[in-house]
C-alpha cells in the first residue's frame, strides 16, 4: 500500500487527473468532492498528504486549508494547493485574514496552478513526501 | 299707527274734497304726503318725488287710474299702488289687478280700510327692500367666491396642465375627466380623444385598472395606492416605463372618482440601460480577470484528457483512453459554452419577433432538461396557464432566458446541504393581463444569503465553482430586458428561489 493521498475538488476531471497520475506513481488516493468532505474524510484516514482545489461550492478550499493547519491532529500533514487562482492571490488571501484577527497559518508546502502537467503534479508530490 | 321711517306717498284724485281730506288724515299718521288732481300731473310729481306708494282714483277724466298704475309700473316696479275704485267695480279691479295693483280700497275711503292698505303696502315694501339688501349681499359673496373658486380652479388647472408628471382623473364611474399633457405624453392618445370618451379600463392596463377598482370599492380599505413601477401601454401598443401612484377622491365621505399619477420612466430606463452596458463592458474587463480561472480549469481538464488518452495508448487501456477522451470532448463543450455566452453578453441584439407559443417552449426547455433532473433527483412539473396561446415574441430569449433558470434551480437543489428533501423545480407560465406574461422558475434548493442575491445579475460571479462562468444570469437579464421585459428574483437560504421574468405581451401577428 504507498501513501494515501487525499485529492479535495469539486471538478470531477481533475479529481480523475489527480487520481490516475496519483495511481499511476504507486500512492493510495482518497476523494473528496467539497471542503467538508475533505475535512471528514482528513480526520477519518490521517492522509499522508493533501491535494486542495481554492474554490470550490460549498466549503471554500481557503476555509479547508486553514482548518486543516489549525487542527493540532492534522497540521502535519503537507498540502499541496493546486488551483486556478494564482498563488500570489492565495497568499494574499491568507494575509487578510491574518489582518482581521484569524489565525496565522502558514503556507502551503506547495502551489501548483492549473494547468499543471502530470510530470510536475507527480515531482510536486515526491518532493513534499520526502 | 306708523311707527316705521316716513314714507313718501301720493295721492291722486280728481275731486279736490277727498284730496284734501284724506291728505289731512294721512299727514296726520306721519306720511309724508303730496297730491295731484289727475292722471298727468301725478305721473309728471311722480318722476321727480319717486313716492314709495301711490294711490289713486280709478275714475279720473282724460288720464284715468288703471293708465297711471300702468305708467307708474313702468317707471318703477317696485312701487305700491292702491287703486280706489266705485262699489262694485268688479271688471276695473280686475284689470287693476293684471297691472300690478298692491291693493283695492272702495268709495266712500274710510279711515280704516285705508290704514289696513297702507300697512299692507308698507309691509310688503320693507321685506322688498329686505330681500332687496340680502339679494345684494348674496351678490357680492356669490361674486366673491365665485371669484376664490376660478382662482384656486385656474392655479389647479394651471398645476394639472404644466405638471410633468401624467395626471389621469376619473369620475366615480371611472370615466375619464382629467387628462393632462403629460399623460398625452406617456398614452399618446390625444386629450379630446380620452376626455369623457374612455374608460380608465381603456386607457390603463388590467393590473392598474383592478387596483383602481378595488380601492373604489374597499369602503375602509386602502383609498390610496402607493407609489410603484410598472409598464403601461401607449396608443401604438409599446410598453412604456412608468412610476406609478393613485387614490380615490372622497367628498364629505362619498367617492367622488380617482386620480392618477404616472412618472415616465423612459428617460431614466435609458439612462439606466446605457449605465448598464457601461457596467457590461467593464464587468467584460474584469470578465477577463474572472475568466482566466475558468480557462486554466478548462486547459486543465485538456490536458488531464489528454494524459489520460496517452496513459491508454501506451498501456492498451481502453477503460483510460474512454474517459481521457470523454474529459477532453467536455471540455471542449466547456470552451463553447463560454465563448457563446461571452458572445451573447457583448453584442448588442434586437430581439426578432415571430409567432410561437410560449408554452410550447417552455414545455421544450423542461423536456431539454429532464434527464438532468432524473440523474439528481429533481422533479420538474409543469404548470402552465391555458390561456395562453400563440404571441408575438422573440422564441430566442424565452428559450435561452428559461433554459438558463432551469439550469439554475436545478444546480441550488443540487447545491443543497440537506439531503433528505425530495426536490422539485416548478415552471410556470401565468397570463398576467393582456399586456404582459409571467414565467416563475421556483425551486426548494440551497436558496441564496443577500450577499449572493446582490451580486446576482450585476457582476461576473459564481457560487458554481468549476461548472459556473459567471455569465449565465447577466445574458439572460440582458436578452429579457431586450425584450423590454423584467427579472426579478426572491430567494431564502434553504427554503429555495423563485425567478421571474416578465415579457410584454404581444397579439401575433397572423391571427
Amino acid at each position: 500500500m504507498g501513501k494515501k493521498v487525499l485529492v479535495v475538488d469539486d471538478d470531477p476531471d481533475v479529481r480523475l487527473f489527480n487520481v490516475t497520475v496519483l495511481e499511476e506513481h504507486g500512492y493510495t488516493p482518497l476523494v473528496a468532492t467539497n471542503g467538508e468532505e475533505g475535512k471528514n474524510l482528513a480526520r477519518q484516514e490521517k492522509p499522508d498528504l493533501v491535494i486542495l482545489d481554492v474554490l470550490m461550492p460549498r466549503e471554500s478550499g481557503i476555509r479547508l486549508y486553514r482548518e486543516l493547519k489549525t487542527d493540532r491532529t492534522l497540521k502535519h500533514i503537507p498540502v499541496i494547493m493546486l488551483s486556478g487562482i494564482a498563488e500570489k492571490s492565495f497568499l494574499r488571501s491568507q494575509k487578510v485574514l491574518a489582518e482581521f484577527g484569524d489565525k496565522e497559518v502558514p503556507e502551503p508546502e506547495a502551489y501548483l496552478e492549473k494547468p499543471v502537467e502530470a510530470e510536475e503534479l507527480a515531482a510536486t508530490i515526491q518532493k513534499v513526501l520526502g | 299707527m306708523n311707527d316705521g321711517p316716513m314714507n313718501k306717498l301720493l295721492l291722486v284724485d280728481d275731486e279736490p274734497d277727498i284730496l284734501r281730506v284724506l291728505s289731512i288724515s294721512l299727514k296726520a299718521d306721519g306720511y309724508d304726503v303730496r297730491t295731484a288732481p289727475g292722471g298727468e300731473e301725478a305721473l309728471a310729481i311722480f318722476s321727480t318725488e319717486r313716492p314709495d306708494i301711490v294711490i289713486t282714483d280709478i275714475k279720473m277724466p282724460g288720464m284715468n287710474g288703471i293708465e297711471v298704475l300702468r305708467e307708474v309700473k313702468k317707471i318703477d316696479q317696485e312701487t305700491e299702488v292702491i287703486i280706489i275704485t266705485g262699489h262694485g267695480d268688479i271688471d276695473a279691479a280686475i284689470e287693476a289687478l293684471k297691472y300690478g295693483a298692491s291693493d283695492f280700497i272702495n268709495k266712500p275711503v274710510r279711515d280704516e280700510a285705508l290704514s289696513i292698505a297702507l300697512k299692507r303696502a308698507r309691509e310688503k315694501i320693507d321685506i322688498k327692500q329686505q330681500l332687496k339688501e340680502y339679494t345684494v349681499g348674496l351678490e357680492h359673496r356669490i361674486t366673491a367666491a365665485t371669484r376664490e373658486v376660478r382662482r384656486k380652479s385656474n392655479f389647479q388647472s394651471k398645476l394639472i396642465l404644466s405638471s410633468n408628471d401624467g395626471i389621469v382623473a376619473t369620475d366615480k364611474d371611472l370615466s375619464v375627466v382629467i387628462y393632462n399633457p403629460g399623460a398625452e405624453c406617456i398614452f399618446g392618445y390625444a386629450a379630446r380623444d380620452v376626455i369623457e370618451r374612455m374608460r380608465l379600463k381603456d386607457l390603463f392596463t388590467s393590473n392598474i385598472t383592478h387596483l383602481f377598482m378595488s380601492a373604489m370599492d374597499a369602503d375602509n380599505g386602502a383609498k390610496e395606492i402607493p407609489w410603484q413601477e410598472t409598464m403601461v401601454l401607449d396608443c401604438k401598443g409599446e410598453s412604456i416605463p412608468v412610476r406609478f401612484s393613485g387614490s380615490v377622491l372622497h367628498e364629505k365621505g362619498r367617492k367622488m372618482g380617482s386620480v392618477a399619477f404616472f412618472q415616465d420612466l423612459r428617460e431614466i430606463k435609458r439612462l439606466e440601460r446605457e449605465l448598464l452596458k457601461a457596467e457590461r463592458l467593464a464587468a467584460v474587463g474584469q470578465t477577463v480577470a474572472g475568466l482566466s480561472h475558468g480557462l486554466k480549469n478548462i486547459l486543465h481538464g485538456l490536458k488531464g484528457g489528454s494524459y489520460l488518452v496517452d496513459l491508454g495508448i501506451k498501456k492498451n487501456d481502453t477503460k483510460k483512453l474512454k474517459s481521457g477522451w470523454d474529459m477532453i470532448k467536455r471540455n471542449i463543450g466547456r470552451t463553447s459554452e463560454l465563448v457563446l455566452d461571452l458572445l451573447t453578453y457583448c453584442k448588442e441584439r434586437e430581439p426578432e419577433l415571430e409567432d410561437c407559443s410560449p408554452n410550447g417552449i417552455a414545455n421544450d426547455v423542461c423536456e431539454l432538461m429532464l434527464q438532468k433532473a432524473r440523474e439528481n433527483q429533481v422533479d420538474i412539473v409543469k404548470d402552465f396557464d391555458p390561456s395562453i396561446g400563440m404571441v408575438s415574441m422573440d422564441p430566442r430569449t424565452l428559450h435561452s432566458a428559461l433554459l438558463n433558470l432551469m439550469t439554475n434551480a436545478i444546480d441550488a437543489c443540487l447545491f443543497d446541504k440537506e439531503t433528505d428533501k425530495s426536490w422539485q423545480v416548478v415552471l410556470k407560465t401565468i397570463r398576467e393581463d393582456e399586456k404582459s406574461l409571467r414565467f416563475d422558475v421556483a425551486d426548494n434548493g440551497a436558496g441564496m444569503s443577500e450577499e449572493v442575491k446582490e451580486k446576482l445579475f450585476t457582476s461576473f460571479f459564481s457560487t458554481k465553482g468549476h461548472r459556473g462562468t459567471g455569465l449565465g444570469l447577466m445574458v439572460t437579464r440582458k436578452l429579457v430586458e431586450e425584450q423590454g421585459g423584467q427579472i426579478s428574483v426572491t430567494s431564502k437560504p434553504d427554503i429555495g428561489t423563485t425567478f421571474t421574468i416578465r415579457l410584454p405581451l404581444r397579439a401575433p401577428e397572423q391571427q
